[in-house]
């Protein structure tokens, strides 16, 4: 059945592939590095992979860390569930979900004395979330919201100041919705006078009704780099689930691009890091948490290449540029604490639900 | 008269979809020359920048070597496999020849996706870790069927004569494959070596599922763009692309130009 | 010893060569198959597989509108996709096989197929900035004053087609006119011989020549089309979901293998029957 790309023709224009691959390899020109003695995996947000972040550990340990990034905590349990124990030695996890980790028995004990507890901003030491029955097990290392993104020349940035606006008419069409299910229904919960730790059964037809009006109103759902595409281009104006990890970046580019808390609140995130119980190098594990906890690796994965985002130790703004802590908000952090709620935690049954309204939402 | 405006509208119909089929590679050119952060309108002016952060980008350039390491070992691999069954399927009388046929076509009428799930689901099961090696068998699976019809649809009947003949001047088996047959059909091995390349340098899902640390260069940039937006991307595109382009146009003029008429 | 006959060792040596093929095929195309058909029967509760057969995947997918409407989003898209290609490819490759000087041709065929060479993903990419807002067919549209507003052709259905169009439209040109250049000239000047014009020529005596090229790309367009992510992932704004994107929810945001492999299965099902519907046309000859 191939017949039709046979022959001659096929032979000569197909032959140029493999020179031009040739050619590509011969440009990587870029050293290797030197071998390292031993090697770390570790399973982590795409804010981890940028070298300028991880380099520095190695060559002080001579060891080679090798990175796997992830998005959503399923997927992260769906690539752990297809490796042998042992594969792994670090896990960034989303802050909610440390405790779903704990309990299908994947991190270890971290000694309390390992971490610097004291510099962390109190309102993201999380205990509830990175602690069981009074022992760490993980610690957050950078948070964020999901709140409202904007072109403040387009639209009117009082309008943003009230959450009800991701469902109203005004912006029909301008809008677009940041593909995660479980910020944007807790933005939603916000939205509806709810708070996002008590989410249970009976919110959902509420939630599910607006979910459909915010869907009727806005352009797109999209992922991080669509959205941010699309606020960039003038696409849309609004982006409902963004914050400064989308715009902190751009925001020398694109001084337009503005990001609010709005009064009824938004949602925090936060990621945690810990050691994977099964890791055979516990130790080495340890060292490359505390690096990151430590006041310099803080200040590099705040500004990393994925996305820019508040570090959770409270030192590494010691490490920050004037510019970089404008970006970040380094200021405001105490009203937004203290106007933010945590993503919902839904159970098992009530994720499916959670999920199932998403999908049906995007179907619409 | 009839025939200049045939001519006006074969043209200018050609002319519309060829400016379709490059509006996107003008617009991905054009931005990785951007002088700013945003591969976006407006043009800011023209700069290397970013070429040179592909070059710096020691994942990006692992990337393209390992793209490169998978592309090359499993084309080989499934034209090796592809010749060898199209050499006994054409020459031997095998019992159930029409089945076998139909068995390695069979992974070209089904999507990349199910063969990547199928393959997650029994590397899992018998927990073999992911790696490159794991990518590499995947597009073995998809470039042999390809490499299989391509050499098998070749053998003519009216190659049997020369084998023979070599035969009965006392060349074995594998003799007669590599010094006669291989080089009769050498043609379409190429062809169906080449096209197993593509396919194997720009295939997503497999390499996407199958792969963990070390990745290939779609895996490679599709990461790079979950971080947001960069020209980066826009150069590393345009690189591969001038590169191919270039040296399509040597081969050209040196190598294919003096067999035009094979 | 005198059991082995000549043709017995014969044949012996011929499974010898076809049989790394075959295996290398069942191994890693068969049996995972199988597998996956095994696992699609099993389902996955409160974060376990639990091994039970069991249909509830695909009654979940009759059942789920949101599941059923994927199938058909697809079906619907690569259908659209399929005859769009076909019908734009086709005359570019009889242009070219035709109307361009022959010394000409080569040249005309490689630029046609020459964007295969940038990467798939960062294509798909430049077509969402083509298509925006303030992209440059809006903007070129307005200039011209074509337009009063910007069309509305990104992160929707019609962005997704474009891209694809654009990808196989360069595949569908190369198997056609591939197809084209092997027809005779004689057909043609009989057909001219009996009385026949230019149209009644490419109707009765071209096209049906043709078909069998035409339906081989249709259904290697129908079958990466139907299963591709990546060209709806981005472009289509997630207005809408395709089954492979159903497909890679269920594994990124659930870790459900069996929904994903019950899914897998029925997207199979669907290829199926475009091949079965194509199957006259498709066949491996030797020349």
């Amino acid at each position: 059945m191939i017949t039709s790309v046979n022959g001659a023709f096929a032979r000569r224009f197909f032959s140029s592939v493999a020179a031009a691959s040739l050619a590509a390899v011969s440009t990587v020109s870029a050293p290797a590095p030197a071998l390292a003695t031993e090697e770390l995996n570790a399973l982590v947000w795409c804010d981890h992979t940028d070298p300028a972040l991880v380099e520095p550990f190695e060559k002080a340990n001579d060891v080679k860390v090798n990175l796997k990034d992830y998005e959503g905590t399923g997927a992260a349990l769906s690539i752990l569930e297809q490796s042998q124990p042992g594969d792994w030695d670090v896990l960034v996890i989303d802050g909610v979900d440390v405790q779903r980790a704990v309990g299908l028995d994947l991190l270890a004990e971290i000694p309390a004395d390992k971490l610097p507890t004291a510099d962390i901003f109190p309102e993201v030491r999380m205990e509830a979330n990175n602690m069981k029955d009074g022992k760490t097990y993980a610690v957050t290392e950078k948070f964020g919201y999901n709140t409202i993104s904007y072109d403040k020349t387009k639209v009117d940035p009082n309008d943003m100041k009230d959450l009800s606006v991701i469902w109203s008419d005004k912006y029909k069409g301008r809008i677009a919705l940041y593909d995660y299910y479980l910020p944007m229904i807790g933005l939603v919960a916000l939205g509806l006078g709810k708070k996002t730790a008590e989410l249970s059964d009976a919110d959902m037809p509420a939630i599910t009704e607006k979910l459909s009006e915010m869907k009727t109103v806005s352009k797109q759902v999209s992922d991080v780099v669509s959205s941010q595409t699309a606020l960039a281009t003038g696409e849309v104006d609004i982006l409902v689930g963004g914050g400064e990890w989308i715009t902190a970046a751009l925001s020398g580019e694109k001084p337009n691009l503005d990001w609010t808390v709005p009064d009824q609140g938004a949602v925090r995130w936060a990621q945690s890091i810990g050691v994977m119980k099964a890791s055979k190098k516990q130790d080495l594990a340890l060292k490359f948490v505390q690096y990151i906890v430590s006041p310099e690796g803080q200040a590099r994965l705040a500004t990393s290449s994925c996305y820019w985002a508040m570090p959770a130790n409270m030192k590494a703004g010691e490490h920050l540029t004037d510019a970089q802590k404008a970006a970040l908000r380094w200021n405001d952090q105490t009203e937004y604490l203290k106007k933010t709620q945590l993503y919902p935690i839904p159970s098992a049954e009530l994720d499916q639900k959670m999920q199932d309204a998403w999908t049906d939402m995007m179907q619409q | 008269m009839r025939d200049m405006l045939t001519k006006i509208a074969a043209f200018g119909y050609a002319g519309l979809i060829y400016g379709f089929i490059f509006l996107p590679v003008a617009v991905l050119v054009l931005f990785s020359f951007q002088d700013g952060r945003l591969p976006v309108p407006p043009f800011n002016g023209f700069s290397l920048q970013w070429y040179e952060a592909v070059f710096a980008d020691r994942k990006l350039m692992a990337a393209l070597a390992n793209s490169f390491l998978v592309a090359i070992v499993s084309s080989v691999i499934a034209c090796l496999l592809g010749f060898l069954a199209a050499y006994a399927l054409a020459r031997y009388k095998l019992p159930g020849s029409a089945l076998q046929r139909g068995l390695l076509i069979a992974p070209m009428t089904v999507s990349y996706l199910i063969i990547a799930l199928g393959l997650l689901t029994v590397l899992n099961t018998f927990g073999i870790s992911l790696s490159l090696w794991t990518v590499g068998i995947g597009h073995v699976v998809i470039n042999l069927p390809l490499c299989f019809a391509i050499i098998y649809s070749s053998m003519g009947d009216h190659h049997i004569n020369i084998e023979r003949a070599a035969r009965d001047l006392g060349a074995n088996d594998f003799k007669v494959m590599a010094l006669v047959t291989a080089p009769m059909l050498m043609p379409s091995i190429l062809a169906a070596f080449f096209l197993s390349v593509t396919f194997s340098w720009d295939e997503f899902i497999i390499a996407f599922l199958l792969s963990r640390f070390d990745v290939t260069l779609p895996v490679e940039i599709w990461s790079l763009l979950r971080s947001g937006l960069n020209p980066k991307t826009n150069a590393i595109g345009s690189l591969v692309f001038l590169v191919s382009v270039a040296l399509l146009a040597v081969l050209e003029l040196t190598l294919f130009g003096k067999t035009k008429k094979s | 010893m005198s059991t082995i006959t000549l043709e017995d060792a014969e044949r012996r040596k011929a499974w010898g060569f076809v049989a790394p093929a075959l295996l290398w095929t069942i191994a890693f195309f068969v049996v995972p198959f199988l597998f996956m058909a095994a696992m699609s029967l099993w389902s996955r509760q409160s974060g376990q597989i639990v091994r039970a057969w069991n249909l509830d995947n695909y009654i979940a997918f009759f059942a789920k509108d949101s599941l059923f409407k994927g199938l058909m989003n697809s079906l619907e898209i690569t259908l659209i996709v399929t005859v769009l290609s076909v019908l734009l490819a086709y005359p570019l490759a009889w242009i070219i096989a035709e109307r361009v000087p022959k010394r000409f041709q080569r040249l005309a065929l490689i630029m046609a197929v020459l964007p295969f060479w940038t990467s798939y993903v960062v294509r798909s990419y430049s077509w969402l900035l083509v298509l925006s807002k303030n992209g440059v067919i809006n903007q070129t549209l307005m200039t011209l004053g074509v337009v009063a507003e910007p069309l509305e052709i990104a992160s929707n259905r019609t962005a997704t087609v474009i891209g694809f169009v654009h990808f196989f439209v360069m595949l569908l040109t190369l198997t056609i006119y591939a197809n084209l250049i092997q027809l005779s000239p004689n057909y043609r000047r009989a057909a001219a011989d009996l009385g026949a014009n230019a149209l009644q020529t490419f109707w009765h005596v071209i096209l049906p020549l043709t078909l069998p090229g035409i339906m081989t790309g249709a259904f290697l367009t129908f079958v990466l089309c139907i299963g591709d992510y990546v060209t709806p992932q981005i472009l289509g704004g997630n207005n809408e979901l395709v089954l492979p994107q159903i497909i890679m929810l269920q594994l990124g945001r659930r870790a459900d293998f069996p929904m994903a492999a019950a899914l897998s299965i029925i997207l199979m099902l669907a290829v199926t029957l475009a091949y079965v519907l194509c199957a006259r046309w498709l066949k491996i000859e030797r020349a």
